[in-house]
């Protein structure tokens, strides 16, 4: 079985990135003059890194609720396919998996996806790896929200753990894939995202693209495995 | 801002997020994915991660000094070490302490 500890070390990495993050957070709606406790109710129950920063700024230029819901909802889009490539391993699992797709953000997805736990364990510990990265979240979020600009060091760049995690994680999953053309495929998509992409939309047009490289080329990848 | 305008864009953008992560699971409750679908689900997370490696970086000022030879330095040593000694902990705290001490220090 499992322990808590070992569970608790899979989410170091996004520990450190959403304590620091969750601050930026905090202190950009401290900003605005909002009260810290709605920080922590939407941290609680929103749960989306870019997803709240783009709330505050709709909040900010007083948009209409008809434009939160369109904007939040194509900002999050991309969380569609994490939920498509997680539907088999949902499947078993009780009404707790409600929890599980509320708390599917990148990381969360990225952590459940490479984490390898014995079947009869893992609804268990998917519960509680998403739960501890809320717990980073809400933390973080409510401590930059009260506490503003007085930090204690200079923890400027820790943010980096995030993308060292995926850069980890992108490399176990290249061991695991029995395709390897995916890989080059996504590695030349983000490439190109990250430099001709408006930065706001870079991640759900690069992966549509993505997912359109991948279907229209479907029979040629896998004549090749 | 009033509190009524800021509980209800909680509340509608708490929807929007979640609306994004139930849909796939809504669309293949009753129905088994097709084989398209299971094609897409073994192979999409792969495509994924890389791609949020980039997203990552997207802010990072390339054109200007230090033409984000921090972002690449930390983003190398994160795959030397994981490639050599496979423990992901390792990897990300020495790759994040080097681009802390980088930015802080050095740039």
């Amino acid at each position: 079985m499992m322990n808590f500890f070992a569970i608790f070390k899979l989410t170091i990495p996004v520990l450190m990135g959403y304590i620091p993050l969750g601050m930026a957070f905090g202190l950009l709606l401290s900003k605005l003059l909002i009260p810290w406790y709605y920080a922590f109710f939407m941290s609680l129950f929103i749960f989306a890194g870019s997803g709240q920063f783009l709330a505050l700024t709709l909040f900010a230029s007083q948009a209409t609720i008809l434009e939160i819901a369109i904007a939040t909802f194509l900002l999050n889009l991309r969380h569609t396919f994490y939920g498509l490539s997680m539907i088999s391993a949902f499947k078993n699992f009780s009404w707790k998996k409600h929890y599980l797709i509320f708390g599917l953000t990148d990381e969360t997805f990225a952590l459940l996806k490479t984490s390898e736990i014995e079947e009869q364990h893992r609804e268990r510990a998917y519960l509680i790896i998403t739960f501890l990265n809320q717990c980073y979240w809400i933390l973080g979020s409510v401590v930059g929200a009260v506490l503003g600009n007085v930090v204690p060091f200079n923890y400027e760049g820790i943010e980096f753990s995030l993308t060292a995690l995926f850069v980890v994680l992108s490399i176990e999953l290249y061991k695991k894939s029995r395709l390897h053309q995916p890989f080059f495929v996504a590695l030349i998509i983000g490439l190109f995202g990250m430099m001709f992409f408006p930065p706001q939309k870079m991640l759900i047009l690069s992966l549509c693209l993505a997912a359109f490289v991948l279907i229209v080329f479907k029979r040629s990848m896998q004549d090749a495995e | 801002m009033q509190s009524s305008y800021l509980i209800g864009g909680i509340v509608i953008a708490m929807l929007a997020t979640y609306a994004t992560r139930i849909i796939p699971f809504l669309l293949f409750r009753t129905r088994e994915p097709s084989p398209l679908v299971k094609y897409i689900e073994r192979n999409m997370p792969l495509m994924i991660m890389v791609i949020l490696v980039f997203y990552a970086l997207k802010d990072v000022k390339w054109e200007v000094y230090p033409y984000g030879l921090a972002e690449i330095i930390g983003v190398s040593v994160a795959i030397v070490l994981h490639v050599s000694f496979k423990n992901a902990l390792l990897s990300i705290f020495t790759a994040t302490l080097t681009y802390m001490i980088l930015i802080q220090n050095v740039f």
